[in-house]
């Protein structure tokens, strides 16, 4: 895995073209699956994916050969990818388009119940888990799918998030502490008295 | 009571994270291209493939935009990942998936004729090459030996060097490598596991049983006592012959002293 990951960054530092269609081809999932459950939509996740790319790509072009060999890409994309579904939430917030709250006003016409895919992807088990996950705080939530859906370790996250390991550990035992809550309430209770 | 209630909680912690790594679904099939596409890389730096089902099973296949660049057969690799891998070490190329395959392919698969199907060979040595090319022409569901390769190819019939090309087919199924025997008869699977010959044979209906028969009775050639010509044994006009005309030959020579003369379509010898 190591060897792969050095050949990667060599690769995207002698010649970008060939290095970024690699880096597409090992870490597209990963980044996909982020996005798409943080987001819970496969759609949005598409958009964002590929939004995650663009912008990797345009700044790969702008360091140095150098820079690029130093890269670690999986933490790197991943702190884009963060970054890119902020401002997405961000800027849903700030304009909301016709598909979220103007439509709610009026007839809904988008159908917003989960799509061929997000049902394949969530059967029945996992429906629970899934709508449990958009419930958590958007910190939370980013630190838990990071950490227990792509598998990352926390120093990686760390320098993903850019916040020391300890933050990034407690974001994640918080988030899991909260969905265990959200999932079986009457274990939090427990918890509570017998602390 | 807190030491047992830690206990108590800890399978549940583990059906949580496992429950959550059970969440990383796959991309779908075409997101790596269609973000490459995007990005607005150009399409001649890197190769696609997508997985086909076929008679004998499901094959990998590479292809850039104006060739097939490699194939593996699904019992070559263990999955997707390294047959990526591999397509890598050996062409230096990556290859993405998507969904649509390389025109003119599932027809070739269909068919078992992919000699049209352009093929690229880059990185063989021109001897390699060659051999291939002569695999090529061996029409679906027959059989030719290794001296007739050389004789197609104009080659030396050392079976050597010959053997050691066709161990080097990039694109197994699509150069139809199983069609090559030893001089004996048997199946001569350079490039992949036997078993992985034996399936692509039967899917293209050679009868290895018939075959073993007439190796018995010593019918290296078949000919026919009515036309006086004699093919190799797989030939479409040699399956042909009704088992009172058969006549069976050892070697080329034998036939040509008894009379008859080579089949102009599967050319036993020049004609």
């Amino acid at each position: 895995m190591d060897d792969m990951a050095e050949q990667l960054t060599e690769r995207l530092a002698s010649d970008l073209d060939d290095g970024f269609t690699e880096l597409v081809r090992v870490h597209a999932s990963a980044v996909r699956a982020f996005l798409f459950r943080v987001s819970g939509s496969a759609a949005e996740a598409d958009d964002l994916g590929q939004d995650t790319f663009l912008r990797a790509y345009s700044a790969l072009q702008t360091y140095s050969p150098e820079r690029r060999r130093k890269l670690k890409p999986r933490a790197w994309l991943m702190t884009i990818a963060a970054n890119v579904w902020r401002n997405h939430v961000r800027t849903s917030v700030r304009h909301p388009v016709s598909a979220t709250r103007a439509e709610d006003a009026c007839d809904t016409w988008v159908d917003e119940s989960p799509g061929p895919e997000e049902r394949a992807a969530t059967s029945a088990d996992r429906t629970v888990l899934v709508n449990a996950l958009t419930e958590l705080p958007e910190k939370h939530r980013v630190a838990v799918v990071m950490r227990h859906v792509i598998g990352m370790s926390y120093s990686d996250m760390a320098e993903a998030q850019g916040c020391p390991v300890g933050t990034v550990k407690a974001q994640v035992s918080r988030g899991i502490g909260t969905l265990r809550e959200i999932l079986t309430p009457e274990a939090a209770v427990l918890g509570e008295v017998t602390r | 009571m807190n030491y047992r209630n830690d206990e108590e909680e800890r399978p549940a912690e583990g059906q949580l994270e496992h429950a959550l790594a059970d969440l990383a679904a796959p991309a779908p099939a075409d997101f790596a291209l269609r973000v490459l596409q995007r990005v607005g890389i150009p399409r001649e730096r890197y190769d696609t493939y997508s997985h086909l089902d076929s008679a004998a099973g499901g094959l990998y296949v590479a292809y850039s935009p104006d060739a097939v660049t490699g194939s593996a057969v699904d019992t070559m690799v263990t999955d997707a990942d390294e047959f990526e891998r591999l397509h890598h070490a050996r062409t230096g190329r990556t290859a993405i998936r998507a969904s649509a395959p390389f025109p003119g392919l599932r027809p070739a698969l269909r068919t078992g004729r992919a000699k049209r199907l352009p093929i690229d060979l880059g990185g063989l040595t021109d001897l390699e090459c060659a051999v291939l090319h002569a695999v090529r022409s061996i029409p679906s569901g027959q059989l030719r030996p290794i001296t007739w390769l050389a004789r197609e190819a104009s080659l030396p019939s050392a079976a050597g060097p010959i053997v050691k090309a066709l161990a080097k087919n990039p694109v197994p199924m699509l150069i139809p490598c199983h069609r090559v025997t030893y001089e004996g008869g048997a199946p001569c699977d350079a490039a992949y596991a036997e078993r992985v010959g034996d399936a692509l044979r039967s899917a293209e209906g050679i009868d290895m049983h018939r075959l073993e028969e007439l190796t018995l009775r010593g019918a290296v050639f078949l000919g026919s006592d009515t036309t006086r010509i004699y093919c190799h044994p797989t030939c479409a006009h040699a399956r042909r012959i009704t088992r009172p005309h058969q006549v069976p030959f050892r070697t080329a020579g034998a036939a040509r002293q008894a009379g008859y003369r080579a089949c102009k379509s599967c050319r036993p010898a020049t004609v």
